[in-house]
């Protein structure tokens, strides 16, 4: 090994070696398990299944990465994918304006999130938590059921392919690898973990720590409508329970990913990586037969003994 | 000779890159005063940790009246009869005093509810023992300080406590309050009960201890009999040099007028403060714990509101209302605590010393990172932090180095104005020097210098001049010859009621 490639590795945070290690592992199994499992058929299948995953985690992983957490996702996901297909109902032309305010809506959820956490001073968990339950309520209001439709031009976002390879995947692994250098070359970037690290530090350093809080809110609540729309389009109509789904479920890729809950180390190539541990995962466990509910379990206890890999012991 | 209760053999203690204890001996006669002093990062709390159970230690025993222990957990430690009263007391402030001294150890009767008039009567009993009047009834939050104290040695008293650790337990507390302090210290003593007493102030150790033993950098210096000691050899043997070699030569001309304060109020906390620095000056803020400094350097820097009055920093007014409005009027604070309100412990020492100043490193709002790491390095190179690059996370430094860090960030960030609050605190001997060699070099480079200490002696040795602060409020002001450990002390103390019975 050259002295420059150790340099590199040895600058990776261990818990992205962990994490790409067990996606590589379950790769190497899905040979094994079937022959079904390396086509490129079934490639794209998982990478089809991961972008709503990813986006969703991505903005979860900024939240994060300050030392909160965003539990209204789920809410702002089912909110924004029934009115998107409720309102246009087929009808092209309100297609644009539609998408236009549906995104500025869920900008504006994520903003009042973080408005609320920042002037009440109330943990985020309780905010985010009250608001995705007024979400999932005014959602129900509106729609009982899948609402709506959308005009058919509009599948290109999930089914859209360029040359034979599938657009949406590959614009989510170029939106981590810009939200990436964001992280680490952008001053806003910096000062995340910097409010997240020690949050009354940054505070007496003269960072404006109330306005990187807004803006990672505002950041998840973008992400999230973003996932909404995607799933408006791979279904073909919005869903007014889809949400629920990502409420926790996000939270996972970010933490396997190395970023600690406390805020102020990780970063969302782990997240990335940490998404592709699930779908692979779940696609594995599908070609097994396992039903959902052992998948669930699986997922669960990888959580834990992941996470526990991380963990800093406390030395005595 | 008295019977010996706790007995410590050769006991060691590593942390990773330090020796906290090297092969430490330490003894305490039942009915002594065993006075432990030491610099900050002597291994003086290290030890307490260990005979509390807090730590275990790599090598050596302990052996507690008259057995070898192996404690895993403060709580078996306490069990065995070791009391350990921190500086941050461990009382539930929501709570009685008759609940706080019988915590874990409630009289009951029938279906093991709390027998609670049983509790109150045994409070009651044991506070008048030792002439305190404290109703057992009143919240715990609501009591002084020193009030606080007693209820913590009641309650060891009451868990039949065998030996006590006080961990600067003057620290906070007026002269009167110690005074009775020391009084009830002395009815322990009598019944037999052995003390470890640690603290800064040496005057006391001479007035209540029987024997003082020395530790510096983790090693055991030697145990005296306060007797066969003077102060200035207890401080020689503590600081391992002469008094000369570790402050810098005062004096410098002072310039004109940096900073100047007005009838300055913060909330209920501040009253009515003013006082002005001059460039190149070094100006001491001292008092007791609780007399509201650090609070007034909050007030000045933004980050507490100021309620009335104003301030001037080089002649203009200020109407600063957070961090970032003071630092570009050129204020710059070093805060008391630097893991909490200082550091990112997380990150780089580079991403920790331009957090005030990064725009400085950016174009478009994108850092440049050639220039910050050049920056960085000269950083290092000028207040010579070591480390092996500027990309090592801040958590694995020393504590000098930590607080070398941040004079770093802030001497960059301020313009002409800096507050450094307990800027050597759990540092060790040797860096301690080297920051107080910064300090005046800052001074003497024009700066002006409000350094707020609890430690006297620091405070006489580096500062030009001298204002003190009691209970919120200016309590005097002192200069060149007047400046002193007692003048200071006085002025800090002045006139506090007491709470013993007639």
């Amino acid at each position: 090994m050259s002295e420059a490639f150790k340099k590199v590795v040895s600058k990776i945070d261990p818990s992205i070696g962990i994490v790409s290690g067990l996606v590589l592992l379950l790769v190497i199994a899905g040979f094994f398990v079937s022959d079904r499992f390396g086509t490129t058929q079934n490639l794209l299948n998982i990478l089809e299944n991961s972008v709503s995953l990813g986006l969703a985690s991505m903005g979860q992983t900024l939240v994060i990465l300050t030392g909160g957490i965003d539990l209204s996702i789920g809410g702002i996901i089912s909110l924004t994918s029934c009115l998107t297909s409720g309102v246009i109902n087929g009808n092209s032309s309100l297609m644009f304006p539609v998408i236009a305010g549906v995104l500025l809506l869920g900008i504006a959820i994520g903003a009042l999130n973080g408005v609320l956490i920042v002037r009440l001073g109330v943990h985020p968990l309780i905010v985010t938590l009250g608001m995705s339950m007024v979400l999932q309520g005014v959602t129900l209001m509106y729609t009982l059921e899948p609402p709506g439709a959308m005009p058919l031009s509009w599948d290109l976002v999930a089914y859209g392919k360029l040359l034979g390879v599938p657009v949406a995947p590959l614009v989510m692994v170029l939106i981590f690898i810009a939200m990436w250098a964001f992280l680490k070359k952008a001053r806003l970037g910096r000062y995340i973990f910097a409010v997240g690290g020690n949050a009354e530090a940054a505070r007496l350093s003269g960072i404006r720590q109330n306005r990187v809080v807004v803006f990672v809110y505002t950041a998840c609540g973008f992400f999230a409508t973003l996932t909404g729309l995607y799933l408006v389009s791979r279904m073909g109509i919005g869903d007014p329970r889809i949400g629920g789904y990502y409420m926790l479920s996000s939270i996972t890729p970010v933490v396997v990913g190395g970023t600690i809950l406390a805020g102020g180390k990780g970063g969302v190539i782990g997240t990335l990586i940490g998404v592709y541990l699930i779908i692979v995962l779940r696609n594995l466990l599908n070609f097994m037969d396992i039903t959902s509910f052992y998948q669930w379990i699986i997922e669960g206890v990888i959580i834990i003994v992941a996470v526990s890999f991380y963990v800093e012991r406390k030395k005595v | 000779m008295a019977e010996t209760v706790l007995q410590v053999k050769s006991v060691t203690k590593h942390f990773p890159g330090v020796v906290a204890l090297n092969q430490v001996d330490f003894n305490n006669y039942a009915g002594e005063i065993h006075a432990l002093v030491g610099e900050n990062g002597a291994g003086k709390s290290t030890l307490i940790k260990v005979i509390a159970g807090a730590y275990q230690p790599d090598g050596g025993e302990i052996i507690f009246g008259g057995q070898k222990t192996v404690w895993d957990s403060p709580h078996q430690s306490r069990e065995a009869g070791i009391s350990v009263i921190y500086q941050e007391f461990n009382l539930f402030p929501d709570l009685t005093v008759a609940e706080n001294i019988f915590m874990g150890n409630e009289p009951l009767k029938a279906f093991r509810l709390i027998d609670y008039p049983k509790m109150i009567k045994e409070s009651d009993e044991l506070l008048s023992k030792f002439g305190i009047c404290i109703e057992p009834l009143k919240k715990v939050k609501d009591l002084s300080v020193a009030e606080q104290q007693m209820v913590e040695i009641a309650k060891g008293m009451c868990n039949q406590t065998k030996l006590f650790i006080l961990d600067e337990p003057t620290a906070g507390i007026s002269d009167q309050e110690a005074e009775t302090l020391f009084e009830r210290l002395a009815v322990l003593k009598a019944e037999g009960v052995s003390v470890i007493y640690i603290s800064h102030r040496l005057g006391e150790i001479f007035q209540i201890a029987d024997r003082v033993t020395v530790l510096k950098d983790g090693n055991l210096v030697d145990t005296f009999d306060t007797k066969a000691i003077d102060k200035n050899t207890l401080v020689s043997k503590m600081v391992g040099r002469d008094l000369e070699d570790i402050y810098p030569p005062k004096g410098g001309e002072a310039g004109g007028e940096a900073l100047s304060i007005k009838s300055l109020s913060v909330g209920h906390l501040v009253k009515d403060v003013s006082f002005s620095l001059r460039q190149g000056e070094i100006l001491g803020l001292a008092g007791l714990v609780g007399s509201r400094r650090t609070e007034l350097a909050h007030g000045l820097f933004g980050s507490l509101p100021i309620t009335a009055g104003s301030y001037k920093l080089g002649g203009r007014e200020v109407s600063a209302t957070n961090p970032q409005a003071s630092i570009r009027s050129g204020l710059g604070f070093l805060t008391e605590d630097r893991k909490n309100e200082g550091l990112v412990l997380g990150q780089s020492i580079e991403a920790n010393i331009t957090m005030p100043i990064l725009a400085q490193f950016a174009n478009n709002s994108l850092v440049d990172f050639k220039r910050e790491k050049n920056f960085c390095q000269q950083e290092m190179d000028k207040y010579a932090i070591v480390a092996k690059s500027g990309e090592v996370l801040v958590n694995n430094l020393s504590g000098g180095n930590q607080q070398k860090v941040l004079f770093s960030r802030w001497v960059q960030a301020c313009g002409g104005v800096l507050i450094l609050d307990e800027p050597t605190r759990g540092v060790d001997v040797g860096a301690k020097v080297e920051i107080y060699k910064i300090i005046r070099d800052l001074a003497e480079s024009g700066l002006a210098i409000l350094l707020i200490s609890s430690e006297l002696q620091e405070v006489v040795g580096m500062c030009d001049r001298v204002v003190v602060m009691k209970e919120g409020r200016l309590a005097g002001e002192l200069e060149n010859d007047q400046i002193s450990e007692e003048s200071i002390m006085h002025l800090a103390t002045l006139s506090r009621e007491n709470f013993v019975c007639d």
